[in-house]
C-alpha cells in the first residue's frame, strides 16, 4: 500500500507537468522541450525558501511560481522569433542552460551535491509528513492545476489558441496578436510546472540537477505526445502508463537498471511508432504538425 | 601566456570532433530538411561497434575500424528505409520527423547501454600509450591529430563528391527539389539511402574517434549531435565549408570560455552562442 501511495504521488507530479505541456505544445502548437527547466525552477524555490530561509511550502510555491513566470515570459519572448525545428532546438537549448545554472550556481543550488532535507509543508500547524496525507495535496494541487487548464482549453482563449495552431496567418488577418497569445500560455504552462517542482522537492525531501535536465523534458514531452496532443484526458493517460511502465517491468523480473533502459527503448518505441502510424496519440484531438 | 597555446590546441580538437559530426548531420539535413537526432546514435553505434570488435573480440585496430564505419553507414540506412521513407511517403511535417528521430535516439542509446551497460568506457590501451607532439607549445596526442586529419579529409572528400561525380550531382538535385529531381528521372529514394549510408558512416567515424580520444558513453549521442547541429547551424545550414568553419568556431568559444569561467559551464556556453545567431544572424556564417 505505502508503495502505491508512492506510484500515486508521483503519477500527480507528472500529470501537473504534462497538463502544463499539453497547454503549450498540444494547444498552442509550440514544440517545447525545456519543460524540466521551469520543473526544477519551482523545485529550487522550494527547496531553497524552506532550507535556507523557514518560509513556508505554500509561501515557496508562490516563489517558484512568480520566478518561473518571470523567466518563462523572458525565455518565451525569445523562442517567439522561432519556427518549427529551430523553435524545438532553442527550446533545448534553454533546458541545458538552466541545467548549467541549477548545477553551477552553488551558493544557491549547492550544485551536484544537491540540497537534503526539504521539510514536507505544513499548513495551519498541519504537517503533510504521512505519504497519506502528502497524496491528498498532490491530488488537490492536480484538481487545481487540471481545472485550470480545462478551463483555459474551453475558454474563448483556449479557442483562439486552437485556432492559432490550425492557420496562424488567418487569425494574424483577424487582428488578434498571435505573438500574445503564444506567450501567456507558455508561461501559464510554465508556471505548472513550477508547482509539480515545488511538490517534487518537498515530497522527495532532497533534490539535484539531475532530476532537470534535458531528458526529462523529453520524457516528459512523450507523456504529452502519447496521450495525444490537446486531450487533456490524454495526458493523464500518458503519465499514467509511463509512471507505471518502470513498475511493471520489474514486477515482470527484470532487474532496476535493465528496466530503466526498457523503459526508455518501450517509450522511444512507441514515439516513433505513433508518428508512423498514429501522430494523433493514443485518445489525442490533433496530429503532431 | 604559457596556457592559450594549449587551449587553442584543445580548441582545434574539440572543432575537428564537432567538425565530423557536423558534415554528417549537414549533408542528411540537405537532402531531407529536417533535423534528424537519431545522427547522434550513430556515433554511439559506431564507438560500440568498435569497442566490441576492437577490444572483445581483439581484432585488428584497421579492419575493426573500417567495419565498425560501415555498420554505423548500414544502421542509418536501415533507419531510413525502414522509418524516414515511410515519413516521407507520408509527406510528414518537419516536427513528425523531429518526434520520431528523437525516439529512435532513446531506443538505440538505451539498447547500448543494455548491451554494453551505461559505464564510461575508453577505446584506448594502456599498453600502447600514443604519442604526444608539441606544437609551438601546445601538446596534441597521436589520437588528437588523427581526428584533426580526419576531419580534413572527410571535408575534402565530401566537397569533391559533391561537386565532382554524378552521384553528388545527384545530391544536389535532391536537396534542391526533391520533386523535379525525381520528374528528371534521379532515382531520389535510392540517393537519399546513399546519403544517409554516407552521413551515417561520417557519424560512426565520430563515434570511433571520441571512443580514443575520451571515452565512449551511451548517453554521448546527445550530446555531441547537439554539438554537431550547433555548429551546422551557426556555419551555415546545408554547406559543408559552413559546418567545418562553425565547429571550429564553437571549439574555440567552448574552449576559452571553459578558461575564464568552468568546465561545467561548455554546454551552456555553446546553446547561448546558438541562440544569439539564430537571433541576429539566422543564416549562419556562411549563406547557402
Amino acid at each position: 500500500m505505502p508503495y502505491l501511495i508512492h506510484i500515486a504521488i508521483l503519477f500527480f507530479i507528472y500529470a501537473i507537468l504534462g497538463v502544463g505541456l499539453n497547454l503549450i505544445v498540444g494547444y498552442a502548437g509550440l514544440l517545447s522541450v525545456t519543460h524540466a527547466a521551469f520543473y526544477g525552477i519551482g523545485a529550487y524555490a522550494t527547496a531553497v525558501a524552506l532550507a535556507h530561509y523557514g518560509l513556508g511550502f505554500f509561501a515557496s510555491v508562490i516563489l517558484g511560481i512568480v520566478i518561473t513566470a518571470i523567466v518563462s515570459l523572458l525565455a518565451g519572448m525569445v523562442l517567439s522569433k522561432f519556427k518549427d525545428d529551430y523553435y524545438a532546438l532553442a527550446s533545448f537549448g534553454f533546458n541545458v542552460i538552466a541545467f548549467s545554472i541549477f548545477l553551477n550556481w552553488e551558493s544557491v543550488t549547492k550544485g551536484p551535491l544537491g540540497i537534503p532535507g526539504i521539510d514536507r509543508p505544513s499548513l495551519f500547524g498541519f504537517t503533510f509528513s504521512a505519504n497519506e496525507t502528502f497524496l491528498a495535496l498532490a491530488v488537490v494541487l492536480f484538481g487545481a492545476v487540471y481545472a485550470l487548464a480545462h478551463f483555459i482549453a474551453n475558454s474563448s482563449f483556449g479557442r483562439v489558441l486552437k485556432a492559432i495552431r490550425e492557420d496562424e496567418k488567418a487569425l494574424e488577418v483577424f487582428g488578434y496578436k498571435v505573438a500574445y497569445f503564444k506567450l501567456a500560455i507558455f508561461v501559464i504552462g510554465a508556471a505548472m510546472a513550477s508547482i509539480a517542482g515545488s511538490l517534487f522537492a518537498s515530497y522527495i525531501t532532497y533534490i539535484d540537477p539531475s532530476s532537470f535536465s534535458l531528458n526529462e523534458s523529453i520524457f516528459i514531452l512523450a507523456i504529452v505526445i502519447m496521450g495525444g496532443l490537446g486531450s487533456l484526458r490524454g495526458t493523464l493517460a500518458g503519465a499514467l502508463f509511463l509512471i507505471l511502465l518502470p513498475e511493471i517491468l520489474r514486477f515482470v523480473g527484470l532487474p532496476t537498471d535493465i528496466a530503466a533502459q526498457m523503459r526508455q527503448i518501450i517509450y522511444g518505441a512507441i514515439l516513433v511508432l505513433l508518428m508512423l502510424y498514429r501522430p494523433k496519440g493514443f485518445i489525442g484531438e490533433y496530429e503532431v504538425k | 601566456m604559457g596556457i592559450i597555446p594549449q587551449i587553442i590546441a584543445n580548441s582545434i580538437i574539440a572543432g575537428a570532433i564537432y567538425a565530423l559530426i557536423a558534415l554528417g548531420f549537414n549533408l542528411i539535413y540537405r537532402t531531407t530538411k529536417f533535423f534528424n537526432l537519431a545522427h547522434g546514435a550513430l556515433t554511439v553505434v559506431g564507438g560500440y561497434a568498435m569497442f566490441f570488435l576492437y577490444k572483445e573480440l581483439g581484432w585488428n585496430v584497421y579492419a575493426s575500424a573500417v567495419l565498425a564505419i560501415v555498420f554505423a553507414g548500414f544502421v542509418g540506412y536501415i533507419l531510413d528505409k525502414a522509418i524516414f521513407r515511410q515519413l516521407r511517403l507520408r509527406k510528414a511535417s518537419q516536427m513528425v520527423f523531429l518526434v520520431a528521430s528523437l525516439g529512435l535516439l532513446t531506443v538505440i542509446q538505451a539498447i547500448i547501454a543494455i548491451l554494453f551497460t551505461s559505464q564510461f568506457q575508453t577505446l584506448a590501451n594502456n599498453s600502447t600509450e600514443s604519442r604526444v607532439y608539441t606544437i609551438a607549445g601546445g601538446i596534441i596526442t597521436q589520437t588528437q591529430a588523427i581526428i584533426l586529419i580526419c576531419g580534413i579529409v572527410v571535408l575534402a572528400l565530401l566537397t569533391l563528391m559533391l561537386k565532382k561525380t554524378m552521384f553528388g550531382r545527384a545530391v544536389n538535385a535532391v536537396s534542391d527539389d526533391e520533386e523535379v529531381s525525381k520528374m528528371v528521372g534521379i532515382h531520389t529514394d535510392k540517393i537519399i539511402g546513399w546519403v544517409f549510408f554516407i552521413g551515417s558512416a561520417i557519424a560512426g567515424l565520430s563515434g570511433i574517434l571520441v571512443g580514443f580520444d575520451t571515452g565512449l558513453e551511451p548517453t554521448m549521442g546527445m550530446h555531441l549531435l547537439l554539438k554537431g547541429v550547433i555548429a551546422a547551424i551557426i556555419g551555415g545550414v546545408g554547406t559543408m565549408h559552413g559546418a567545418f568553419a562553425g565547429a571550429f568556431l564553437l571549439g574555440f568559444a567552448e574552449n576559452f570560455g571553459v578558461w575564464q569561467f568552468s568546465g561545467e559551464w561548455k554546454d551552456a556556453i555553446a546553446f547561448i552562442i546558438l541562440i544569439i545567431f539564430l537571433l541576429f544572424r539566422p543564416q549562419g556564417i556562411f549563406k547557402k
